[in-house]
């Protein structure tokens, strides 16, 4: 039976792999891949299958791995950073191959929404010898998932479902069919050398690995006349359209008024390239226009295609400047492209027309900004402030200044106006491991800086934090580590991590305690408190940085995105002297000030009471107690 | 058919909610739909849209400049900044009610009446409402995005009727809001009928003396 539905992109796979037949699914939540894993694990129990939230993405990995050797289906979730921290085990793993299957959902972001890099995961592919899929739509997506399922087990190699932020987070109308119960019958783990990479054995695989890539290529081509996420549709000019993922879907929009004039080549299954479908393609043009978001990818394969066999067909792509090399594309940025190249190659076709808004973009007048920030009443507000009033009490008492490193989660919007509280954040974990590098430089330890201090969140601790904790202790960096413990993986959306006690699955789980994990990485000063009273996370906060050696403070606090509102603050007209000390400081979001007269609290205040703690006046007080 | 809304607002203000919502009541009406939604980074107090595209045909969720049919703006300085996404006879329904960032972001005087003027004086279509202060009364503040999907089929904006919209929000709102979202809904249809049709705003004040 199948039946529609509307289905975000993530949700879309889940659904498809569990149709496929998943059995053991691992991820770290990373956005725009995290909805993945939230959707299997919310339907695990009903299917039979084990779904999980690994520490971080390389243990994801090899957790799958693992299950795989012993012929599982399963599936490892992750953002296109996150197949940084996994591409350890992934460079192996090609060479070794699968039994079972393995897929590797990679969400990649241009634009970016919400990430650190605009990598282009078919690179990948490409680096790894690994197939890459690149749905355009929810629905291919879920089409996709299940082919990457039967292509893994049929050629024993893991594949990477690459999706981009448009499909993963894009909710669509989806076709999907009943699942069923996933069997439990696998062969289980058999001993074979196979599953031990040496040098031998690498050597011996890898010629294997590159004959994969032609017969996977020769797959792909025919995959041309059997499906419709691979199409070639033919034009009546001599020029050529090639794009993938969600590009495909522009083309089509952009160039719908002249949908007859060119031919379209739509590429799904990117990696290999399927050599023979594009020759076949380039037989009937001179000029190709190559529309593809993040890396030239499908440009350079084109390329080297016409290269090798000398055809005598014009590209035009990011290469040669038709079009942007970053940044997310839409239907009016790839209007612009298709023109240029047009325009280049003196085409006797009417260029592609933009629709006229009412108004224009450049004509809007000038409108508030408004930067991301913590929420109100969120506890990172508090500790950033904190810290920031105990660095500046040192500065006073002994003129020495302190350098904050920042770490990826909700907390790296400590950067933010006016806290500005993150001088360096590079990715997850760093904060720490950079904190212990500016530790050990000549300036440092000239004594022109109190002490290296490093901010990160409890789940990122948990992922890269421990490692860089260990490290830093052992090599004497002389840093004090503020971990932001507001009881969840904040910024994607409130997963679970180990110190929870719970599992993805929702079973009680042992928690792991974050204090005790530094005291035995050898911290010596380690502190836990409630991050509520200002005055003492001050005083704790000044005490970690005074201390010599390596220290570390866990401020314990709630997550705002997941509580009740506990009151609601107000300012008294009659008390307040209009200093603004509340807005200039704090950076609320519930406080704006008016340009005249006493500032303002909206509905948004959680009762979370910091202003009332800062303000000088005593003029902000609680209104009201919700129940 | 081609039906394109773009949502916009700021985090918080359940923009994704009022995109689900209308995506769905587009599928249990026959059509396809796409969305794209901000989730993430940018939902932390930022600016936040959903592009809503209804219609016969599978498209790229991205609204192209000069497309949308309708905008609905849950804060009118958000409704604003997307205004190139209209189209040249589309229209607007606005929340009057302002969210004024922090301070800190070091920001000109923002004056939400001049911007629901600017955004009058470029779609003739225009309904704005306080649209929170409406919610407030039914309840809850948080309830605007519903009075504002309300607003919209009741004014005739959208692609379905107010009776579809509501079968969608009475399977999607869980049970213990719905009578209270029942509430903005319908206070929101009787403010739309007044603003449509005067002659009835008029009996409507006979009737309250
Ligand atoms: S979601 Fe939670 S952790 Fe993130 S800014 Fe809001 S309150 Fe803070
Ligand atoms: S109590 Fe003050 S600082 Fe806390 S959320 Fe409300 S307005 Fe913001």
């Amino acid at each position: 039976m199948t039946a529609k539905r509307i289905l975000m992109g993530n949700e879309a796979i889940a659904f498809g792999a569990m149709k496929a037949g998943l059995q053991v699914a691992s991820g770290y939540p990373g956005t725009p891949s995290t909805e993945v894993m939230e959707t299997i694990a919310s339907h695990a129990s009903k299917y039979g299958i084990y779904a999980e939230w690994a520490t971080n993405e390389k243990v994801a990995l090899e957790t799958a791995v693992g299950a795989a050797y012993s012929g599982a289906n399963t599936l490892v979730t992750m953002k296109q950073v996150g197949l940084n921290v996994a591409s350890d085990p992934l460079m192996s793993l090609s060479y070794i191959g699968v039994k079972g299957s393995l897929v590797i959902l990679v969400s990649d972001d241009p634009g970016p929404h919400s990430s650190q890099t605009e990598q282009d995961t078919r690179a990948f592919g490409h680096f790894s010898n690994i197939p890459v899929l690149d749905p355009s739509t929810p629905q291919e997506a879920y089409d996709m998932a299940k082919l990457a399922f039967k292509l893994s087990h049929e050629m024993e190699i893991p594949v990477i479902l690459r999706t981009t932020t448009r499909v993963s987070h894009g909710c669509a109308d989806v076709v999907t069919e009943d699942i069923e119960q996933a069997g439990r019958d696998i062969e289980g783990y058999v001993k074979e050398p196979r599953w031990t990479i040496f040098p031998k054995l690498t050597a011996q695989r890898h010629p294997w690995l590159e004959d994969l890539q032609i017969r996977i290529s020769d797959r792909f081509s025919d995959l041309f006349s059997e499906n419709t996420f691979n199409s070639i549709s033919k034009g009546n000019s001599k020029i050529g359209i090639a794009s993938s993922g969600v590009s495909s879907l522009y083309t089509n929009e952009a160039t719908n008024k002249q949908s007859g004039t060119f031919s379209h080549f739509k590429l799904a299954t990117v990696h290999p390239f399927p050599e023979k479908a594009a020759l076949e393609f380039l037989n009937d043009i001179t000029d190709l226009i190559v529309i593809e978001e993040l890396d030239p990818y499908l440009e350079e394969q084109f390329l080297q295609l016409i290269g090798r066999y000398h055809l005598d067909v014009n590209v035009y792509g990011k290469k040669n400047g038709h079009f942007p090399v970053s940044g997310e594309y839409d239907v009016d940025v790839v209007i612009e492209g298709v023109n240029s190249s047009l325009q280049a190659m003196n085409a006797e076709i009417p260029l592609l027309t933009h629709s006229t808004p009412v108004v224009a973009r450049e004509n809007i007048p000038a409108l508030p900004v408004r930067p991301p920030t913590f929420c109100a009443g969120c506890m990172h507000r508090t500790v950033f402030y904190a810290f920031k009033k105990a660095a500046a009490k040192l500065k006073k008492e002994n003129g020495k200044g302190t350098v904050f490193s920042g770490d990826i989660g909700c907390y790296t919007l400590g950067n933010a106006q006016p806290l500005n509280m993150v001088d360096t954040c590079l990715c997850m974990g760093a904060g720490i491991s950079m904190a212990a590098g500016l530790s050990h430089t000549q300036q440092y330890q000239d004594g022109n800086y109190a002490k290296q201090v490093a901010f990160i969140g409890d789940s990122t601790f948990f992922h890269s934090g421990i490692a860089a904790m260990i490290s830093a202790v052992y090599n004497n960096a002389d840093i004090t580590l503020a971990v932001l413990d507001n009881r969840t993986t904040a910024m994607t959306g409130h997963q679970p991590h180990p110190g929870i006690g719970l599992t993805a699955m929702g079973n009680p789980t042992k928690a792991i305690d974050i204090a005790e994990v530094l005291r035995s990485c050898g911290v010596d000063l380690v502190e836990t408190i409630e991050a509520d009273d200002l005055g003492e996370c001050i005083e704790t906060a000044k005490m970690a940085i005074e201390y010599e050696g390596p220290s570390a403070v866990v401020f314990k606090g709630k997550c705002v995105g997941i509580t009740k509102a506990t009151g609601q603050y107000v300012i008294d007209e009659e008390k307040c002297t209009g200093c603004n000390f509340c807005v200039s400081q704090l950076g609320c979001p519930a406080i704006f000030s008016m340009s005249s007269g006493v500032p303002q609290i909206q509905d948004n205040c959680t009762g979370c009471s910091l202003c009332a703690q800062v303000c000088p006046s005593d003029a902000i007080t609680l209104r009201e107690v919700l129940q | 058919m081609k039906f394109d809304i773009l949502i916009a607002g700021v985090g918080g203000q359940g923009v994704v909610l009022a995109s689900r919502l209308l995506a769905t009541a587009a599928i249990d009406a026959g059509y396809h739909v796409a969305t794209a939604e901000t989730i993430g980074m940018a939902q932390r107090e930022g600016s936040v849209t959903s592009h809503v595209r209804i219609g016969d045909e599978v498209c790229g969720s991205l609204i192209p400049a000069g497309n949308a049919d309708l905008i609905i703006g849950l804060e009118p300085a958000e409704a604003a900044r997307n205004i190139h996404f209209l189209k040249k006879d589309g229209s607007i329904v606005v929340n009057e009610h302002a969210v004024i960032p922090s301070a800190s972001a070091n920001n000109a005087e923002y004056i939400p009446e001049q911007v629901i003027e600017f955004l009058k004086k470029n779609c003739q279509e225009t309904i704005n409402v306080d649209f929170t202060q409406l919610a407030k009364e039914a309840g809850t503040y948080r309830a605007a995005n519903v009075a504002m999907l309300a607003a919209a089929a009741g004014a005739d904006l959208l692609p379905f009727n107010p009776d579809e919209l509501w079968s969608v929000l009475e399977k999607m709102v869980p049970e213990k809001y719905r009578e209270l979202n029942r509430k903005a809904f319908d206070m929101s249809l009787e403010k739309v009928a007044c603003i449509k049709d005067p002659e009835q705003q008029e009996q409507v004040q006979v009737m309250d003396i």
